[in-house]
């Protein structure tokens, strides 16, 4: 009954942080209310406190006082393990719709250490449990790993994030909430299985063909650059020498491939875009997978030929944030 | 050393459990000896079990086991206790649910019900004992228990134990003065509903006496009372403290009088003062029975009578002082004594013929021998004095001994004492001594108390312990009322002269100890004892009289229960405004860093060098140097200097404040 108006004052309230990649804590932004931990500690003193006026035991105030009196420290203690930290987010490079995309979230310390601090996401059926415990040394940095899954294609917000610890005693719950500005940008998820590149291209359709018959054509060696394939390293012979080295595929732009919307049709499911979209990025993953010079051609837009890992990420960037 | 390495090298889980276990086991050692045994052998056989499954990485037991220990625990508690309520069996199943949940140590809630459990079976040591020693030992089980808390909420890594052991104490050192304000101003109230009657292992004196009773108190050396004398100190052989007086006889058990007669035959106190007083003052532990034992003879008179605030005070007529309710407080009391009185009524009255029933068909030998000593030519007309002089005659010549290991006596235990074994200690004396006092017409009872004190005053305390307790008799004597005697005395003088009980056998330590350096021995205990009395004073006897004496100090006028909470209301929103003045400062504090880089960045702005806020300082020296050259090449080192001592190891948080006056200087060199 209480759940809408419970929504919506969480709404507001989250409504009313700001978006920000590098949040610091302070005594406005952490919030801190006793656990159920808490709750029956304070239940067990009073209980003690009545054991011990019912049996007068000097003593037993004192241990009820002293444990009361470690209580309260306790929550300065916990609400100080967040205070003064700060939580800045990574960029978070492109994944995949549906694979997890790993934020790197960097507690920088300026004081004494902190220790128990946990990372989850505020809103937990909707954006996974992942959850990260991290100590923070002094005048330290640390990075805590949570990942978050990206349903569908497109830029994505980070949904709001909790910092929280228990830390010392587990009585209080010491809490932060933030919303990161970044967004990580989801690419459509490729058809599973691969289909086969299309097989006839109206340009240069027939060396494409052969190319793939006869494997990749040794050209030449040269040393591994940033963006280079994985499959175009050349294994065997960095084993041999220790250096990085990628197999020179310099003639590939001369053959080229088109990808095209309307080809990419999906039997049996019409005339949606998704597919097509899942089609389209298989072929781009193929395709660069073989060191193929391509084209994307999209309606409204339309990539020029090209290859390599720039090429496949403005390919893939395109099939993300096709309307 | 073996064993320490593989203790270093356990996985974590494994230590913290180990851990956990040991500060259980701490907790609940000394109930050991107040527990039954199985309990105690139960509890260590759980906390074995579980420290086993913890080092082989085993799985925990299922519920049902855990369920069916729990069941046998409960059963054997209702065999040993006869209940499941009252203190001791409470203490019993709280130790054996103690030990049973660190097996199903599940979850992190199971962890915290553990925590608190243990806190509160520190709580129950003290229903047993608050002394010194009890409250160091478990400083070191809150600490433990504390520590285990923290390290459950340290989940990475493997956190050293030392570091979970400051972060404790650091709570606990910064909570102590919460504690301090509440102990000195939580206003003390009475109990607030009445407490099971689980006071008979307590005290040395009960109320009623029992062949065997009181031996068991003989050897109890806790302190019943400390007295201080103010002018003549009597000597040992005056010091009777007066508890229980036991007329009634049902053959097995000696009670208080239970009267026969209307109020106005009855005898009553009639107290006649010779002499001059001793003036005292008394510090009681709490008894738990409603009276109090005092000197005798302490009158109802205005300037001897003790009065303390808060309790009705009544002599009764068999001249003993009992106050309204069992005393489970420490009392301090300042009265007045004459050694030498006259007390009871002079004249034959009905009343007393209660002082002389026996119960039928008890002790028939004993009845015999009385009759016959009565019946013998010269005690015919014999009063009261001349034939109890014949009864201690008997006792000093008839080859009676006093010991404290008399054994059991059976039914006609009287028989059996006064005729085969003869073998008894104070209280065998004197109920032998009334019961025949009476078999020949004469009133008589017995008075229990204390007797003696420690030889030797402790901070001018004569300390009286349970073992002083002792049992001695008065007969009635027409017109002199009822005269004291101890027949104890005639066949144990020492016991009176010196004291002292006769001393049982010492444990091995402190046996060795006084064999080897009496004086030594005698004086750590001195030692411990006056420790023992100040924390007696201050911490254990702190009571609603001490604390509306502080707040007379404090400047009170008439301190009463509001004012104690008025103080600590007052003192609440003090430390919270306090604590709101220190959030709104510390909001625009800055790290003192990131201040002294601003800083440094407006004074290089001047100076013509742009840096960007998040410069290094050895960023900002290149700058300094590209900008200004040679000229800037002392400046450029005072910010080298800067950067080798944030991050170099050991990190300095901030410079010392010479650095900013070297800075300053290198600046102001170039300033022109």
């Amino acid at each position: 009954m209480f759940e809408p108006v419970r929504r919506r004052i969480r709404q507001w309230w989250l409504s009313r942080l700001p978006l920000t990649d590098s949040w610091t804590l302070d005594q406005r932004n952490v919030y801190i209310v006793p656990t159920t931990g808490g709750l029956v500690f304070s239940l067990t003193l009073l209980l003690m406190l009545l054991a011990s006026i019912n049996y007068q035991l000097n003593l037993g105030y004192v241990l009820t006082f002293l444990l009361a009196g470690s209580g309260l420290v306790s929550m300065h203690l916990t609400h100080g393990n967040l205070r003064g930290l700060t939580l800045h987010l990574r960029p978070i490079p492109p994944v995949f719709a549906g694979d997890p995309a790993l934020l790197d979230i960097v507690i920088t310390n300026p004081g004494a250490e902190r220790h128990g601090v946990a990372l989850r996401f505020h809103d937990r059926e909707a954006h996974g449990s992942s959850f990260a415990w991290c100590d923070v040394p002094a005048l330290g940095q640390t990075t805590a790993r949570v990942t978050i899954v990206p349903p569908r294609r497109g830029w994505h917000g980070m949904p709001t994030i909790v910092a929280e610890t228990g830390f010392p005693f587990g009585l209080f719950r010491a809490w932060t909430l933030w919303r990161p500005a970044a967004q990580v940008l989801a690419y459509p998820r490729p058809e599973q299985p691969a289909p086969p590149l299309p097989a006839a291209a109206a340009v240069a359709g027939e060396q494409a063909a052969a190319r793939r018959t006869q494997g990749s054509e040794f050209e030449g060696v040269r040393a591994w650059r940033r963006g280079d394939s994985m499959r175009d390293v050349l294994w065997k012979k960095v084993a041999r020498s220790g250096e990085m080295v990628s197999r020179d595929t310099a003639g590939a732009g001369g053959r080229e491939l088109s990808l095209e919307w309307h080809e990419a049709r999906v039997p049996g499911r019409g005339n949606d875009t998704e597919p097509r979209l899942a089609r389209l990025a298989a072929w781009v993953l193929a395709a660069d997978g073989q060191g193929l010079a391509y084209r994307l051609a999209l309606p409204g837009r339309e990539l020029p030929v090209g290859h390599g890992d720039a090429h496949r990420r403005a390919a893939l960037e395109a099939l993300a944030l096709h309307a | 050393m073996a064993p320490l390495q593989a203790l270093r090298h356990l996985p974590r889980d494994a230590r913290d459990t180990l851990f956990q276990l040991v500060v259980i086991g701490w907790t609940v050692l000394p109930h050991v000896s107040h527990l039954p045994v199985w309990c105690g052998g139960l509890a260590f056989l759980i906390l074995a079990w579980r420290a086993r499954l913890a080092l082989g990485n085993a799985p925990l037991p299922r519920r049902w086991v855990v369920a069916a220990v729990l069941t046998l625990a409960m059963s054997l508690t209702l065999w040993s206790e006869g209940t499941l309520l009252g203190r001791d069996a409470g203490v019993t199943m709280l130790v054996v649910l103690m030990a049973l949940k660190t097996l199903e140590l599940r979850a992190r809630r199971d962890a915290m019900v553990v925590f608190f459990l243990g806190f509160f079976l520190v709580l129950t040591h003290f229903l047993y004992s608050q002394s010194l020693l009890v409250a160091v030992s478990m400083v070191f089980s809150v600490w433990g228990l504390l520590t285990a808390l923290v390290l459950a909420h340290m989940p990475v890594g493997r956190p050293p134990l030392q570091r979970a052991g400051a972060v404790a104490a650091k709570a606990a050192l910064y909570g102590a003065p919460v504690m301090v304000v509440l102990f000195l101003l939580f206003p003390r109230m009475g109990p607030l509903w009445g407490m099971p009657q689980d006071s008979a292992g307590r005290t040395g004196l009960s109320g009623t006496l029992r062949m065997g009773g009181v031996a068991e108190v003989a050897n109890d050396e806790t302190v019943a009372l400390r007295v201080r004398f103010q002018g003549r100190v009597p000597g040992q052989d005056e010091l009777y403290f007066r508890g229980p007086v036991l007329s009634n006889f049902d053959g097995r058990e000696w009670t208080r009088l239970i009267p026969s007669f209307p109020p106005n035959l009855r005898p009553r106190s009639e107290i006649q003062l010779i002499g001059a007083p001793i003036e005292y003052e008394m510090t009681l532990e709490p008894s738990r029975l409603p009276l109090l034992p005092l000197l005798e003879m302490t009158p109802d008179r205005a300037d001897a009578a003790p009065d303390i605030e808060g309790w009705t005070l009544t002599l009764r007529p068999d001249a003993q002082w009992q106050v309204d309710r069992p005393v489970t407080e420490r009392l301090r009391v300042r009265a007045k004594a004459w050694p030498q009185h006259r007390h009871g009524p002079r004249k034959d009255i009905l009343g007393l013929r209660d002082f002389v029933t026996l119960p039928a068909g008890y002790n028939p030998r004993a009845m015999a021998w009385a009759a016959a000593l009565r019946a013998r030519p010269e005690y015919a007309n014999a009063n009261a004095r001349t034939l109890a002089t014949a009864l201690l005659e008997q006792i000093r010549g008839g080859g009676y001994t006093y010991t404290l290991e008399p054994g059991a006596y059976g039914r006609d235990a009287i028989d059996e004492f006064w005729f085969d074994r003869k073998l008894g200690f104070c209280e065998h004396f004197a109920a032998s001594f009334v019961v025949l006092m009476r078999a020949m017409d004469v009133p008589a009872r017995i008075v229990t108390g204390y007797q003696g004190a420690d030889a030797q005053p402790v901070d001018g305390y004569h300390i009286v312990r349970q073992s002083n307790a002792h049992a001695w008799v008065e007969y009635w004597q027409e017109g002199e009322g009822w005269i004291r005697s101890d027949p104890t005395a005639a066949v144990a003088p020492e016991r009176i002269n010196a004291g002292r009980s006769l001393p049982p056998a010492r444990g091995f330590v402190a046996g060795a100890l006084g064999n080897v350096n009496p004086a030594l021995a005698a004086e750590m205990r001195q030692f411990w004892e006056a420790a023992n009395n100040r924390w007696n004073q201050w911490v254990l006897n702190y009571s609603r009289g001490q604390q509306f004496s502080l707040l007379k100090d404090l400047g009170v006028q008439t301190p009463g229960w509001q004012d104690l909470a008025y103080a600590l209301i007052g003192l609440l929103c003090t430390v919270s405004l306090a604590g709101a003045a220190w959030a709104l400062w510390d909001r625009h504090r800055q790290d003192p860093w990131v201040r002294l880089q601003r800083r440094i960045a407006e004074r290089l702005g001047e100076l013509g060098v742009a840096v960007q806020p998040h410069d290094p300082p050895r960023t900002r020296a290149e700058r300094v140097r590209g900008r200004l050259g040679d000229r800037g090449q002392a400046l450029a080192r005072e910010l080298d200097a800067l950067d080798q001592l944030r991050y170099a190891r050991p990190a300095r948080r901030v410079p010392d404040r010479g650095w900013w006056r070297r800075f300053s200087t290198a600046a102001a060199a170039l300033d022109d």
